[in-house]
């Protein structure tokens, strides 16, 4: 009687310890698949007292100035068309105001027609009917004249600092398409309240300059969706500036987008004029 | 065998307020049998007719992958050939070439995101209700340009009415961006209000210059003969056709919530069914057991007298065929007048606020209306009669077994 009670009890703890261990196995497989860094790449780690905020408020700041006027052509690339399509346009943007104004210049079509952004409206005037069609936040994520780039990417309705929370990955010390030069791999995820779709945006961002040179794209369920890459890296005064991004959306097989910046002016002088419907409704030709 | 069967009538009226009771039980199980499933009938046929009447039509044909990326990139084609075959085809009662793409909608300060719907007016009359729901103004005409018809609510959101111009705005298929001024001819209701919200139709022509799509097509819509036969009639179409080019799906392949919710529906109504069935045949059972238990003197009785137990089983058994016949063809008489009446007449819910809501989820006119299939009352009917016959094996398997002395010294 004692002895058949102990067998069980035995037994009993065989199987216990069998089943915790192979809970442990799984658990720790499951850990390892999911605590593997999003970049894939392996990545350096960085020092304890890098912050992240600051080197996203680098990046920012060596693509935009508190007055920034481009000049710029972007290639659409599509299996639908036979030849890219080129749209070029000039924007004005004053960041702190969020107010920016975008002007397509070719194709004859589309010339004139503007963007105006007096945050949080987003205006757009179209000369050849000469109306103005206000664009409602949920159109934000709308294509921007048939490319990759949606609305919000244009006229930034939504803030890389403000509306995203930071955390260093690491250090990726040969990022793809620029391996001499190490980069802060940043993860901005969205804030709570933010206008932003995207699940979180993984950012390269060069460590002596603060040049964003890749911008990874998920959605809420950790797909992939787009990558942007920055190249193309010129000196504008003080700043590193890529010319060339490219957009290259992954859900859409052949297409991608190109803007290739012609010239950038920091800390510009616009006349605050710019920012008006009156000057929306001008369309210079 | 006429002796059996008088006996049994006589049995029938030993006790007619028994009978009554039993005959009452299986009238209301029949009819509320018959009622239940041809309202359901009714109403999804309603519903499925009005959503496929302003969506997809009963079958759709698509280029591969429309139904996963319902986007320009997806096309198809209408050409002479598919357009005779449909012509042709006994089974398709009208077709209707389709262009739908997103497109901005804009007056004043006022923009709305809309499906456009581009369509040839004079072919959608065959496949689809749109045309018949314009309230105000007219529904687009072949010769007309630059007209657009959209819902009552849209409109109102936009502030516009009948005689207003419009700028429709979007992105055409050759990525240029595509505007252009409509003027609104007329204003439709639609029950669904997403659609009332959300949709603006344009005609075919107009839609393939706009969005620069070419010859090209989103969908062709066809409405068939007979709504249930639309997944036979998609499978026919879709072996003449070529899969690189058209796609045939039944509208349960293009709206997979709404045939999951007749599913569903479905599923419901039979399990109320089965319980509906149950009950009827304890009562039954109950009845006939009775009867058998209370005359286990008289069986005894006619046992000795040299019946045979065979005999015995038959009476039994005719008394609750004909306690169950009679409500068969009772309750038959009370529902299908009802249903045919429900058919030809259906009632109005649209002063029931909650009915109204619960309507729109699905996108139908609030109306109670039956329809009565063939099948209906004889599936009804056989239920009933195949329970009641079922029931009553045991209490005549009783009724027969058993010696008639030992039956007499029981009592």
């Amino acid at each position: 009687m004692h002895r058949a009670s102990h067998r069980t009890l035995i037994d009993i703890a065989y199987i216990t310890m069998a089943y915790i261990t192979m809970a442990c196995i799984t658990m720790a497989c499951i850990a390892l698949t999911l605590g593997s860094p999003a970049a894939g790449a392996e990545l350096l780690a960085a020092p304890p007292d890098s912050d992240a905020r600051e080197i996203a408020r680098r990046a920012e700041d060596s693509l935009r100035s508190e007055r920034t006027v481009i000049d710029a052509a972007m290639t659409v690339v599509s299996p639908r068309l036979s030849a890219p399509r080129i749209v070029r346009f000039q924007s004005w943007e004053e960041r702190d105001t969020k107010r920016s104004m975008v002007r397509i210049q070719s194709p004859a079509k589309d010339a004139g027609t503007g963007f105006l952004k007096l945050h949080p409206n987003l205006w757009m005037f179209i000369p050849r009917v000469e109306r103005t069609i206000r664009i409602p936040p949920s159109m934000m994520l709308q294509s921007w004249m048939g490319s990759d780039m949606t609305n919000d990417d244009l006229v930034k309705e939504s803030s890389t600092l403000d509306d995203y929370t930071h955390r260093l990955l690491g250090i990726d010390p040969a990022p793809e398409g620029n391996p001499d030069l190490a980069a802060y791999v940043v993860e901005y995820i969205p804030n709570e309240d933010a206008p932003v779709v995207w699940g979180k945006i993984v950012t390269w961002i060069e460590q002596e300059h603060g040049t964003p040179l890749r911008q990874d794209f998920y959605d809420e369920d950790g797909e992939l969706l787009r990558q942007m890459r920055f190249s193309d890296i010129r000196a504008v005064g003080e700043r590193k500036v890529p010319h060339l991004w490219s957009m290259v959306p992954l859900n859409k097989e052949g297409h991608s987008t190109t803007i290739k910046i012609q010239t950038i002016v920091f800390d510009a002088e616009i006349d605050p004029s710019v920012f008006t419907k009156r000057n929306l409704r001008q369309a210079r030709r | 065998m006429r002796l059996e069967w008088r006996l049994a009538w006589r049995n029938v009226w030993r006790n007619p307020r028994r009978t009554g009771l039993t005959v009452a039980a299986t009238v209301f199980a029949v009819a509320l049998l018959v009622m239940a499933s041809a309202l359901s009938t009714g109403m999804w046929d309603k519903i499925i007719d009005d959503t496929v009447g302003m969506a997809s039509g009963h079958v759709t044909l698509t280029g591969p992958n429309y139904l996963e990326d319902r986007t320009l990139e997806q096309f198809t084609y209408l050409d002479a050939t598919l357009q005779a075959r449909l012509e042709e085809n006994p089974a398709v009662a009208g077709f209707a070439p389709r262009v739908n793409a997103f497109g901005l909608l804009s007056q004043g300060d006022v923009t709305r995101g809309v499906m456009v719907m581009g369509l040839d007016p004079q072919r959608e009359s065959t496949v689809s209700t749109l045309p018949g729901r314009v309230r105000s103004g007219r529904f687009l005409e072949a010769k007309g340009s630059n007209e657009i018809v959209l819902g009552e609510r849209l409109a109102q959101i936009l502030s516009v009415g009948v005689g207003d111009e419009l700028l429709l705005y979007s992105v055409a298929y050759s990525l240029e961006s595509a505007y252009d001024l409509f003027r609104v001819v007329g204003l439709m209701r639609l029950p669904n209000p997403d659609l009332d919200r959300g949709l603006a139709l344009i005609s075919l022509a107009d839609a393939q210059a706009f969005f620069v799509y070419g010859d090209r097509l989103s969908e062709i819509a066809i409405r068939a003969q007979d709504a249930g036969a639309s997944s036979s009639l998609a499978e026919e179409l879709g072996l003449s056709l070529d899969p690189k080019r058209v796609e045939a799906h039944p509208w349960q392949e293009v709206m997979p919530d709404l045939a999951q919710s007749v599913i569903l529906d479905k599923a419901g109504m039979y399990g109320m069914i089965g319980i509906l069935v149950v009950v009827v045949s304890f009562g039954i059972f109950n009845t006939i057991l009775m009867a058998v238990l209370e005359r286990k003197r008289e069986f005894g009785v006619v046992l000795a007298l040299g019946l045979r137990p065979g005999a015995i089983f038959r009476i039994v058994y005719i008394e609750s065929i004909l306690l169950a016949g009679v409500g068969l063809v009772l309750g038959l008489l009370v529902a299908i007048p009802l249903a045919l009446y429900l058919q030809t007449h259906p009632i109005s819910l649209a002063n029931n606020e909650e009915m109204v809501a619960a309507f729109e989820i699905v996108g139908a006119e609030p109306l109670l209306s039956a329809k009565l299939v063939a099948s209906n009352p004889l599936f009804s009917g056989l239920t009933i009669l195949v329970v009641a016959l079922v029931a009553a094996l045991y209490p005549a398997l009783r009724a027969s077994r058993g010696k008639p002395v030992d039956v007499l010294r029981s009592i």
